[in-house]
């Protein structure tokens, strides 16, 4: 999952202005390596941690390759990640000579609330913790930006619109001012950059992969009391259902826990790559399974393991053993999203789409197939019609047009016969509306033939 | 009653030295003529959670 991993990316990282970087807080070295990996330095830079993983069935909540997790892992460190995001703020220059200003702070009066975080020149200043709605710079802009040109000392405070820069942020979460930059960019308008910073430990829902392509979101958090543990004491860091290994074929992901374990209990790392030959670098699994048994471990790399509720050994023994883990950027903090109302398209009066325009989730064909072969047929009239965009439109039984609604007359007329009797009221979906409307203006009549009025 | 608005320092992003800005400068440090200048930190104190 290369692309998507989360650990270091350069060793200036921490100095960087990037819009948004995702790093690991505490990035491990793989246990096991191969000698290309060695080669082109692929394990200098972090990009994952060694998680202790014991393949077995735990709760239900690791079903279709969703991951169990220990909570006291994540009290640890595993999976913690660093997520920065860069705002930009320019200080335009306009036509008529006028520009944007930052104000100096107002700690008193309307919105005083969220302008705390301000320092004395407008601007927040870095390690403020911030808010969602907080405001980060007390910009203003001019009021009229053509026209006559105006010496910008010369434009009165009530010629400026308040341009402040809110920040929007995850609602409750606890974001902190990184750094803030200051430079002028090439039309010479003087830009700030606020590096945002976001702390976030793993959480259900959030993506993890082994490096063999075995991807998965975490379906639970568990505490270690309630974990499994061996008599030596090792407990998983998490637990992977065994479901995932036999349509994958990730042999690969077995040979690296017992690689991994070998290595952790005879201090050195192993070579994981296929090629165990005699001209080849790796280290082949019996090598790996005569470490394991000198350490005194099962050589098929299994352990006994004692049920973290009961106490009681349980039935089967376990593999279990390190297994380099990577966090993926996809986290349900970013993408997580509902509505009951909200924005919709001026053109069709339906709602919007998509997460960041405040979108409504769409019922959409299949979900309509269902509900037509269950024989839901009000709830489809309910949802796409009652509470979707119902319209009130006039049809004309005579030559079956949509006509319109005289205010004075109090009556419907039809446009195209120029008559008042022969109109009906009916509902329809805007949409629908829309759709006839379309099609006229493409020169296709399309004619409703009214069954009871 | 809050205090008078401070000048705000700048450190420059190549020498360290600070600046002060005025409205309308050229965003430059008056030491070495580096053009990024960085804020300090802030001087409120700040309480961090560890979670």
């Amino acid at each position: 999952m290369g692309k998507q991993a989360m650990g270091n990316i350069a060793y200036n990282q921490l100095r960087r202005m990037d819009t948004l970087l995702y790093l690991l807080v505490y990035p491990q070295r793989p246990l096991l390596t191969t000698k290309t990996i060695e080669l082109v330095g692929y394990d200098k830079l972090g990009a994952g941690q060694n998680a202790t993983v014991a393949v077995m069935s735990y709760s239900g909540y690791d079903i279709a390759d969703a991951i169990v997790m220990n909570k006291s892992s994540l009290d640890r460190g595993f999976g913690r990640c660093i997520v920065m995001k860069r705002y930009s703020v320019v200080l335009q220059k306009y036509e008529n000579d006028t520009q944007d200003r930052i104000l100096r702070l107002d700690r008193k009066g309307y919105g005083a609330k969220h302008m705390r975080i301000l320092d004395d020149d407008g601007m927040a200043s870095p390690w403020e913790i911030i808010s969602p709605q907080d405001i980060y710079i007390n910009k203003q802009s001019p009021a009229f930006t053509r026209g006559t040109r105006v010496p910008p000392s010369e434009l009165p405070n009530i010629r400026y619109k308040s341009s402040k820069q809110t920040f929007k942020g995850p609602e409750g979460e606890y974001c902190v001012v990184d750094r803030v930059a200051l430079y002028n960019d090439r039309h010479n308008n003087i830009s700030i950059k606020f590096l945002i910073r976001h702390t976030r430990r793993p959480e259900v829902g959030d993506k993890f992969s082994s490096r063999h392509g075995q991807k998965g979101v975490c379906g639970t958090i568990i505490q270690q009391e309630d974990f499994p543990f061996s008599e030596r004491g090792i407990c998983p860091d998490l637990i992977m259902n065994p479901h995932g290994f036999p349509s994958r074929m990730t042999v690969g992901k077995m040979i690296e826990l017992l690689g991994g374990k070998a290595g952790v209990s005879c201090g050195r790392f192993h070579y994981g790559s296929a090629f165990g030959e005699p001209s080849g670098h790796a280290d082949t699994v019996e090598a790996m399974s005569e470490i394991l048994v000198n350490k005194g471990f099962s050589y098929i790399g299994k352990d006994f393991l004692y049920s973290g509720i009961t106490g009681c050994p349980l039935q089967a023994y376990i593999f279990m053993g390190p297994i380099y883990y990577q966090k993926l950027k996809h986290m349900v903090l970013d993408k997580m999203h509902a509505r009951a109302d909200g924005p919709r398209v001026l053109l069709t009066r339906q709602p919007t789409e998509g997460r960041a325009r405040n979108g409504g989730l769409r019922v959409g064909e299949m979900e309509r197939d269902c509900l037509i072969a269950y024989g839901a047929s009000m709830l489809i009239f309910e949802r796409l019609m009652i509470s979707s965009d119902p319209f009130e439109v006039q049809v004309c039984r005579i030559c079956g047009l949509l006509g319109y609604y005289n205010h004075h007359l109090k009556t419907g007329i039809c446009s195209s016969c120029k008559k008042r009797d022969g109109m009906s009221t009916m509902k329809l979906p805007y949409a629908c509306k829309l759709l006839i409307q379309e099609l006229q203006s493409m020169n296709i009549v399309p004619r409703l033939k009214l069954a009871e009025a | 009653m809050d205090p008078p608005p401070e000048q705000v320092n700048y450190i420059c992003g190549d020498c360290g030295m600070e600046n002060t800005l005025k409205p309308g400068d050229v965003i430059q440090c008056r030491e070495c003529g580096y053009r990024i200048l960085y804020k300090k930190r802030t001087r409120r104190i700040v309480q961090y959670e560890a979670r």
